[in-house]
């Protein structure tokens, strides 16, 4: 009897550990399948259409030994970031003021959903005439593309928040201000970290934009720079690092996400 | 009886507002007059729907009222217009909800603390207050735990405990045990009682089932169907400490039961 139900364990066990072990051979098999798919392509094209993944690679290298690609990094990260600090700051900051108003807010949603749909990389000219083409005209786009998936989110997360809450923490006689810190902010973080999941590639692709049109630094700029100088290879590895850029951003999201939604039921998202 | 006047509402009525195109919206509450004394158990009675939450909620003050008077220590509450509404009134009445209302993010024992947390009462005492309630009520190994990580009854218990912790001078409780089996229901029933024994809070408790009335209170309102008004008053002498599982087979019980049932309508 032990013996045959621990055989039924063991099989069992080594099915579920099959399984796993499936999922990772597969995800390797794919990744392995489109470098493979990328070379083939890329030979098939000619390098003038398409780089070689092996050039791409050494690209990165000698790049990183020269530091340029460090450089070029840290411009863009450092204008993805200010840019989205800013945008992030109004599209929070302005729900939970509109909260408390909510016959200014009636009035003038139907100009902030009309200003969503304005696309931004069309003002890029006009925030060059109007910033100049230092880093304001770039701040201005991230902070935009950021600013509206972070505002109608958190909007959606307060206008969410279950009633029943707010009621018994005035019970309970906490102010205002505790109810946003404590009732409010607590239940739209999912919403807020989903609003993030938008937001930061978003500012990065829009800082990598911003490079190619003003400027001389930066992923953007060594992309467009590259594509000028027909310099294919150099195009591919720009993509590729900022692609690795945008990928780390997530992955770093995911793990602040876990920590501040711990006491989330059931993991919602998908991982990376 | 001679024992002082701790809240007192005066033809209380209430009917929500009107929305555009409707009817007139009718009267949930009409000339709603009662007394809870200090240090009382008032049960109220009443069929669903006939306005029990309302009035709690209107006790409360999360919601107003459409004429009437409530007191508070002899002191008028405001009622009539949901700005000037003081939630709580000042931390003087605690409100034990339908829904246990936990912070989803918050576990067992932060949920517990929150009243003394915003109310800038958290210290050593008030600390050891709470871990005591905790372990009144079996909670003792969940403190860490969050809401879904519990059962129904806990998170009752902790929803319950969480308003008993800071002491309010009254406390409205809203059919708190109405979604739990029949078991658990009674075992927290009795956990309430010996509760309430340790300190005789004035608690008024408001359920639709009349054994759970009888069962708990000195002093059981029997509410008719809307518009509510109290249709009945029954005093009840079931000595206590009282056995909440054999209740029924109390004498006094069947014709106090009879009594209310008739009104229950």
């Amino acid at each position: 009897m032990t013996t045959h139900e621990s055989e039924l364990d063991r099989a069992e066990r080594s099915q579920v550990k099959w399984r796993k072990y499936a999922v990772t051979v597969g995800r390797i098999g794919l990744g392995v399948a489109l470098l493979v798919a990328w070379k083939v392509g890329a030979d098939a094209a000619g390098p003038l259409y398409a780089a070689d993944p092996i050039n791409v690679f050494q690209r990165i290298v000698s790049d990183s030994m020269s530091g340029s690609l460090l450089r070029h990094i840290t411009v863009t990260l450092r204008l993805s970031v200010e840019g989205f600090a800013i945008g992030c700051t109004f599209g929070v900051a302005l729900p939970f003021l509109l909260r408390r108003m909510p016959r200014l807010t009636r009035a003038v949603e139907p100009y902030i959903m009309a200003s969503v749909g304005v696309p931004k990389y069309a003002l890029v000219p006009l925030f060059i005439l109007w910033f100049g083409i230092d880093d304001a005209p770039k701040l201005w786009l991230v902070g935009l593309l950021v600013f509206y998936p972070v505002f109608i989110a958190v909007f959606a997360g307060i206008r969410n928040v279950d009633r029943n809450l707010i009621n018994m923490a005035r019970v309970a006689g906490a102010s205002e201000a505790m109810i946003s810190r404590e009732v409010i902010w607590n239940a739209l973080l999912p919403f807020f970290f989903t609003a993030l999941k938008i937001a930061l590639p978003r500012a990065v692709s829009a800082a990598i934009i911003g490079e190619f049109l003003v400027g001389n630094e930066g992923l953007g700029y060594m992309i467009e720079y590259s594509r000028q100088n027909f310099d294919t290879t150099g195009v591919f590895t720009g993509i590729l690092v900022a692609t690795a850029l945008v990928l780390v951003i997530n992955a770093a999201l995911v793990r602040l996400d876990r920590h501040f939604n711990a006491w989330r039921p059931i993991d919602r998202d998908m991982a990376l | 009886m001679a024992a002082e006047a701790l809240l007192e509402v005066r033809s209380l009525s209430k009917r929500f507002g009107n929305r555009a195109g409707r009817e007139p919206s009718p009267w949930v509450i009409q000339e709603l007059s009662f007394v809870v004394n200090e240090g009382e158990f008032l049960t109220i009675v009443g069929p669903s729907g006939s306005g029990k939450t309302t009035l709690l909620n209107i006790l409360a003050q999360i919601d107003t009222a459409s004429g009437g008077e409530i007191c508070l220590q002899s002191h008028a509450a405001p009622i009539g217009n949901s700005k000037s509404l003081k939630p709580g009134l000042a931390c003087k009445i605690g409100y034990v909800t339908q829904e246990d209302n936990l912070l989803p993010w918050r576990t067992t024992l932060q949920n517990v603390l929150f009243p003394l947390t915003v109310q800038r009462r958290l210290n050593e005492d008030t600390r050891a207050r709470a871990q005591m309630l905790i372990r009144a009520v079996g909670l003792a190994g969940f403190e860490n735990h969050y809401p879904h990580e519990l059962s129904g009854g806990m998170r009752k218990r902790a929803s319950l405990i969480r308003t008993l912790v800071y002491d309010p001078p009254i406390i409205l409780m809203d059919e708190p045990f109405g979604a739990l089996d029949a078991q658990t229901r009674a075992q927290l029933q009795e956990d309430l009682l010996r509760l309430w024994n340790l300190g005789r809070k004035t608690i008024v408790f408001v359920t639709h089932d009349i054994v759970e009335a009888i069962a708990l209170g000195d002093r059981t309102l029997v509410l008719s169907r809307s518009p509510a008004r109290v249709a009945g008053e029954h005093r009840n002498s079931i000595p206590r400490p009282r056995d909440i599982r054999g209740i029924m087979i109390h004498p006094e019980f069947a014709p106090l039961y009879q009594r209310i049932r008739v009104q229950v309508q």
